[in-house]
């Protein structure tokens, strides 16, 4: 730690990025609530009465989720477009996009979390049906 | 289609509702309407239940982690509350695996780290969707409520060596002890309510004999006392021989008068020696007691007919009271069917209690007059 401190204050030109940034997160709501955040930090035993480093908590988290998703996304756009054309017509009405444990896996892959899976795991039958047109 | 916030909405509550609430339903449960936001942000339409569950588990882990690493290198540097140094050396210990511009130098600075620039970049690029509901601070903690103290309250510490920062006293009458006979009057009173029917009247019963017992033996002790040693001497001690007389007795007392007498003779002659060899050492002291005592031996002697008449008297009473009190013996002295008149109640009790009180009568008589066992 002493190191590290060493070398900010070795570089105090960036400082006021850090600041800055610290700064705006007040006016950044993240989509994950602080209280939340404030929850989960406080089981793992993190002490901090500032506002910010939460947020920034939050934010980190978000950005890891918002990862892992666009590339399950990415997944699952590549699955989509590798179905056979013939199939094009039913798929129109499947078209939608549905985050899936398959693309959630490949994703989580990437990130170094090792999701499978369950080979006899059976989500609820209208898993990926549309709500509107279950309405419907 | 709907939004991703509101389907959440409507899907999440049917599981918690069917599970029982546990400590970290609700946390896991705003976790996973957040992360399906975020999911709606970057363009999901919909999800698979468990693909959402185990996306916001991992979130929440990542948190959790973040946390954790951050709070490990503060203590590292000796501190207990973490800094924004602690949280992005936890970032980037947990950026890692997927590695950040800038990981490969080591003495890299902290402020300008390549996670911190990424986030920032990432800041600067989504827009904020703030969470779908208001949350409440949680977990809800209760103020506790603490007792002032003296010097708050404004009262003096009753005693000198009590300072004056210390909580005040309750009022006296929760503390002050009350007076001792209403207590130990109560508690019986209260234990007896509580008591079933059954073991109420046995336990009045057993007062009652105690009473009984306490009287005869009263008695015996205050002025015959050495009538009653004489007696029991003449009685052959029947406590000691009781199995045998039990036996008999329950034989004598289903047949007819007769037949007792006779048994009442065999056994009398035995015991009647030694009750006369008794008689003349106490005789000058204790007259009248022994009289009524020794008529009737000396009757028993003289005649089988004028027995009978004694025997059947008392065992007219003996059929009158019941079957099962037994183990009083025919004593010949008018104290003891006085005692039988009052034995009825007793056979209510089982065989058990009969034999309890007999000990315990054995007991006392013994511990009455040692004189008594002596002779024995």
């Amino acid at each position: 730690m002493n190191h590290n401190q060493q070398s900010t204050e070795a570089r105090h030109d960036d400082d006021p990025a850090l600041s800055e940034f610290l700064a705006s997160l007040m006016d950044y709501t993240p989509t994950i609530p602080d209280e939340l955040v404030e929850h989960y930090l406080a089981k793992s035993g993190f002490q901090c009465p500032d506002v910010r480093l939460i947020r920034l908590v939050a934010v980190a988290t978000q950005k890891f989720v918002a990862e892992v998703a666009g590339d399950a996304l990415q997944q699952c756009k590549a699955r989509q477009a590798s179905i056979v054309k013939d199939k094009r017509d039913k798929q129109q009405k499947d078209k939608r996009l549905i985050l899936t444990m398959e693309d959630l896996s490949k994703a989580l892959r990437e990130h170094g979390v090792n999701v499978k899976h369950q080979e006899y795991f059976a989500d609820s039958p209208s898993t990926g049906m549309d709500p509107a047109s279950r309405e419907e | 289609m709907s939004d991703g916030g509101g389907e959440t909405g409507r899907e999440h509550p049917k599981p918690n509702t069917q599970r029982k609430l546990g400590g970290d339903e609700y946390a896991q449960a705003i976790a996973k309407i957040a992360v399906a936001q975020i999911c709606e942000k970057e363009g999901f339409q919909t999800f698979q239940p468990s693909a959402l569950e185990t996306l916001s588990d991992i979130a929440v882990r990542y948190t959790r982690n973040i946390g954790k690493a951050a709070h490990d290198y503060a203590n590292l540097a000796g501190r207990t509350e973490c800094n924004v140094f602690d949280i992005i050396q936890g970032l980037e210990d947990m950026g890692l695996p997927q590695g950040f511009s800038g990981a490969s130098d080591v003495d890299h600075c902290l402020a300008c780290s390549g996670t911190v620039r990424e986030i920032i970049q990432y800041v600067g690029q989504s827009d904020d969707v703030p969470f779908a509901y208001a949350i409440p601070q949680f977990p809800v903690v209760k103020d506790r409520n603490l007792t002032p103290s003296f010097l708050q309250v404004g009262k003096e510490p009753p005693e000198d060596h009590i300072p004056a920062w210390l909580p005040v006293f309750p009022e006296p009458h929760t503390y002050a002890p009350l007076p001792t006979p209403d207590v130990k009057a109560m508690e019986p009173m209260v234990k007896m309510e509580q008591k079933k029917h059954r073991k109420v009247d046995r336990s009045l019963l057993n007062l009652r004999q105690q009473f009984v017992c306490n009287g005869l033996d009263g008695l015996s002790s205050e002025d015959t006392r050495d009538a009653d040693k004489g007696k029991q001497a003449g009685e052959g001690n029947p406590y000691l021989a009781a199995p045998m007389q039990y036996g008999e007795k329950e034989v004598s007392r289903v047949f007819l008068p007769a037949k007792l007498s006779n048994e009442a003779t065999v056994e009398n002659p035995v015991s009647s020696s030694q009750v006369m060899g008794n008689h003349v050492s106490v005789l000058a002291t204790f007259a009248p007691a022994i009289d009524a005592m020794q008529g009737r031996l000396l009757d028993s002697e003289e005649g089988q007919k004028n027995v009978l008449l004694n025997r059947s008297n008392t065992v007219q009473f003996k059929i009158g009271t019941g079957k099962k009190s037994l183990n009083t013996m025919p004593h010949l002295s008018p104290r003891n069917t006085g005692f039988e008149m009052i034995s009825p109640s007793f056979g209510m009790e089982g065989d058990k209690d009969e034999k309890k009180r007999r000990a315990e009568k054995i007991l006392k008589e013994s511990m009455e007059n040692p004189q008594g066992l002596a002779q024995l």
